[in-house]
């Protein structure tokens, strides 16, 4: 197309337009693609189902994933709800864009009260389990109660136009969905690998969540995983869905409800847009591609970043060896992506004669630095092992490293050393099957530590292991575990990104305050994603305004960037209120005693500690929280988040303080 | 005040001067600190700040400091109340002011400035500087764009970061001499960008 010269595009009028707000006022979704959430809710104890419906306007304010399921479990108090008992539900969410042609969008979430940490916790997975359950009509499904007997549930099979096969003793619920229980007698006790082959042998159109024997055993940090290998990890969902005696949800893969999009041109041009910088960025477009996130293992080495040996150390000798590079040239057989995903960071890989899928950078770190390891075999093995499990890397990594400076210190007779490889292996598969130290070691490092006597050598944060990223050489990272509302964790806020990579700016690492702005706008947009469902590495490349025009086209209804930060900052307020209302307070907002009083003894981040109560208090203030981090009355006010809060017992219990900023 | 913050200020303040978006006593800058902004001093040169042309006062609540404060205090206020923004930048590039009194809409045709901004609207008060009419107006445009230009006196753009407003700021005025230069030129402009004819409609 060629311009004249002088004719200035866009040179038309154009009234001002007063964007909407709607957290002050009611929505009203006429004329859009926004409708009423639709929900499905199974009751394993009685074998019943129900569908539910949530107003347009919940969608608006909480999107879905994540969001939904922080409004689910306040709604329906979880706080109050013991993790492992039948009434803890699994709230499985995809978010509005799943399934609509978005980058990176065919993600969902699973929310429930953690065993492992107490707070409400959810974790979010890629593959084609988010997208078959919006196919099949529902924007949610609750799984509550628990079943007598071991046994896995199919929804919507029927539905999607495959015959159930005939089963005598497949008991129907009752109720709507088209769901049905089905004995796990063949399943139960078969490991993640094995399981998903054989759902997918007996219900060959259909797309499978399940859990290992981890999570029949109940180790705390089971994860539930779909599609191989994309997993919900972390805080123990899957020792939820264990609890339940419920092997596998399954869904019809084939349901007829493709999700609306009210404006697919406008969408088609956003996505065209966003694949361009994508495309072009270096890390999405180079690195997470070739090397898939093991690509950090250098990079964080070198900035002296790195926790090693129990986070005695923050930059391990042996990264070399361990590195992405090295993953790459011997391990790896190809790369793989979730639905939608253009990125493609996941990796097919072999070790030792067994293939599987991963390490990731964090798992590498966890199994590797962390335990002093260096044999990137035996990581990868140790990856594979609590993968066949269902077993979250992380916190397995950093348990074993905490057994491993327990024996250093003579507290664990017999136990691992540091540097062992052959003990990670062995380790995660004990602690798989219940076995010897395995018994011990299935309860996270938190409470590991605590029978020892020596609670302060778990690297954790309301009892989650903190990952691969030492706060001591990047300090925002400190605040970032300390304040994230479900442990600790790096994906509530990573702050890889300004302090290590410059995205969007590089900061100064060392700072201690003039950094919680920052923290807590990521954090904001984080809840967005989480809920809209999309992958967050996607915004290594993109700002908060991609988004907020994508969403825009698929509802057909104007939403403003800034606007979705606020409900990025009204998802995280609600996940505060949550966890207040389930005990816990500034208190719990720290860090191990390590990081914030022994100094780095070498390398780029020698001598650096975190000075985390001036970082605290800057945040509390930044969030229009009080000094015990309780929002404001005023705060709650603006979010719209009163009603809620009084649900909770913390209505009116907290004047706004003076010169609170908001929001 | 931390030093880095302040050098923050200085190395942006110097870098406008240095690119001529700014005179020698124009534009202004500001970051937020929880309830608390740090702006620069009325009057001063943004090419040679000092510590003590770094003026902190309320979000909310005005105090002494208010006396010393740019004479956008109360935009800047308004800015950060309405959005996310952590930091602002205001400058008066020459480029960019000159096309605003031309259009209600600036869409670069540089590559650069279309991946950046795809387009800046163009706003307009009868008060330009400190009034009340842009502290109501501009926190509404800056909801959704990250840049606004006010009518024939500069843009104001927000970031995480002060150097990502700073970039916004640059990239604009950038976008805005090619243009001019393209303009001058004579020539028939060939497009290269696909879709480059919806970006009116970012």
């Amino acid at each position: 197309m060629a311009r004249r010269r002088g004719a200035v595009p866009g040179a038309r009028l154009r009234a001002v337009r007063v964007p909407s707000t709607v957290y002050t006022r009611g929505v009203t979704p006429s004329a859009s693609a926004l409708r009423p959430l639709r929900g499905l809710r199974l009751d394993l104890s009685h074998r019943t189902s129900s569908e539910e419906e949530l107003p347009a306007e919940v969608a608006r304010l909480w999107l879905g994933g994540r969001g939904l399921g922080a409004y689910l479990a306040l709604r329906e108090r979880l706080y109050d709800v013991e993790p492992l008992s039948p009434e803890n539900p699994l709230i499985f969410a995809p978010g509005p864009l799943t399934g609509t042609g978005a980058p990176a969008s065919g993600r969902y979430s699973v929310t429930s009260r953690s065993p492992l940490t107490g707070t409400v916790f959810d974790g979010n997975s890629g593959g084609n389990f988010g997208n078959a359950l919006r196919r099949l009509g529902w924007d949610y499904l609750v799984v509550t109660g628990a079943l007598d007997e071991p046994g896995y549930v199919t929804v919507g099979l029927d539905g999607a136009g495959e015959a159930a096969p005939a089963d005598p003793s497949a008991e129907p619920f009752a109720g709507p969905g088209d769901a049905t229980l089905r004995p796990a007698a063949g399943l139960w006790g078969l490991e993640v690998p094995a399981a998903l082959e054989r759902v997918r042998e007996l219900h060959p159109k259909s797309e499978a969540a399940v859990i290992g024997p981890a999570g029949e055993r109940g180790v705390l940090f089971a994860s539930i995983v779909n599609n191989r290998g994309r997993s919900i990890g972390r805080g123990g969902l899957g020792t939820v869905m264990g609890a339940k005696r419920l092997k596998s949800l399954v869904l019809g893969g084939h349901g007829d409800h493709k999700p609306t999009v009210a404006d697919p041109e406008r969408l088609e041009f956003i996505v065209y847009e966003a694949e361009k910088l994508l495309k072009s960025n270096p890390i999405t477009s180079t690195a997470l591609p070739e090397f898939g996130t093991s690509v950090l293992v250098n990079v964080l080495n070198q900035a002296g970043a790195m926790p090693t040996r129990n986070h005695r150390e923050s930059q391990f000798e042996g990264a070399a060896s361990i590195c992405g590079e090295m993953l790459k040239k011997d391990h790896v057989q190809r790369r793989s992506a979730c639905r939608g995903c253009i990125i493609g960071c996941a990796r097919r890989t072999s070790a030792g004669g067994q293939t599987g899928e991963g390490p990731e950078y964090e798992t590498i770190w966890a199994l590797g630095a962390q335990c002093g390891v260096s044999d990137l075999t035996a990581i990868v093995q140790a990856n594979y092992a609590c993968n066949r499990a269902g077993m979250d890397t992380i916190t397995m990594g950093s348990t074993i490293a905490c057994a491993m400076e327990l024996t250093e210190l003579g507290l664990l007779p017999g136990g691992p050393r540091f540097g062992d490889a052959r003990a990670i292996i062995e380790l995660a598969e004990a602690t798989a099957a219940g076995e010897g130290l395995g018994a011990e070691l299935a309860l996270g490092s938190a409470r590991f530590a605590a029978l020892y006597g020596r609670p302060e050598l778990s690297m954790s944060v309301k009892q989650l292991e903190i990952p691969a990223y030492d706060p001591r050489g990047m300090k925002a990272q400190g605040l970032a575990y300390a304040t994230s509302n479900r442990g600790g964790c790096h994906l509530r806020a990573n702050m890889l990104s300004p302090e290590i990579l410059g995205v969007p700016k590089m900061v100064d690492r060392f700072a201690t305050l003039g950094k919680a702005g920052l923290l807590i706008n990521l954090q904001n947009l984080n809840a967005v994603l989480d809920s809209l469902s999309v992958c967050k590495f996607t915004a290594f490349a993109m700002k908060e305004d991609y988004y907020a025009r994508q969403l825009s086209a698929v509802w057909g209804e104007q939403v403003e960037p800034q606007e979705l930060l606020l409900l990025g900052e009204r998802i995280w307020n609600a996940e505060r209120l949550f966890n207040l209302a389930a005990g816990f307070s500034r208190a719990e907002d720290t860090l191990p005693p390590r990081l914030l009083h022994e100094p780095v003894p070498a390398g780029p981040s020698a001598g650096q500690v975190v000075d985390l109560p001036p970082m605290l208090d800057e945040y509390y203030i930044s969030r229009g929280w009080d000094e015990d981090g309780v929002p404001s009355a005023a705060k709650l006010e603006r979010l719209g988040l009163t009603e809620t809060a009084a649900a909770a017992g913390i209505a009116g219990s907290v004047p706004a303080p003076a010169g609170t900023a908001a929001p | 005040m931390s030093s880095a913050v302040l050098e923050q200020f200085q190395q942006i303040g110097r870098d406008l001067f240095v690119a001529g978006v700014i005179s020698s006593h124009g534009g202004n800058l500001s970051v937020r600190m929880g309830d608390r902004i740090l702006i620069t001093r009325r009057g001063s040169m943004l090419a040679r700040l000092e510590e003590r042309d770094i003026i902190e006062t309320g979000l909310e609540e005005n105090d002494a400091n208010v006396m010393l404060a740019s004479t956008e205090i109360n935009v800047h206020r308004a800015i950060y109340q309405g959005t996310a923004a952590q930091a602002i930048v205001h400058a008066h590039p020459p480029y960019a002011i000159a096309r605003s009194l031309m259009c209600d809409e600036i869409v670069p045709i540089d590559s650069e400035g279309s991946y950046l901004l795809h387009k800046v609207p163009v706003v307009h008060t009868e008060l330009t500087a400190g009034s009340k009419e842009v502290a109501d107006l501009l926190p509404r445009w800056l909801k959704e764009y990250d840049i606004v230009m006010l009518r024939g006196h500069g843009p104001f753009a927000i970031g995480h970061l002060l150097e990502e407003a700073y970039q916004l700021t640059s990239v604009l005025e950038m976008a805005c001499r090619i243009m001019t230069i393209a303009d001058g030129l004579g020539e028939q402009v060939k497009e290269y960008r696909k879709g480059s004819d919806r970006y009116e409609t970012w």
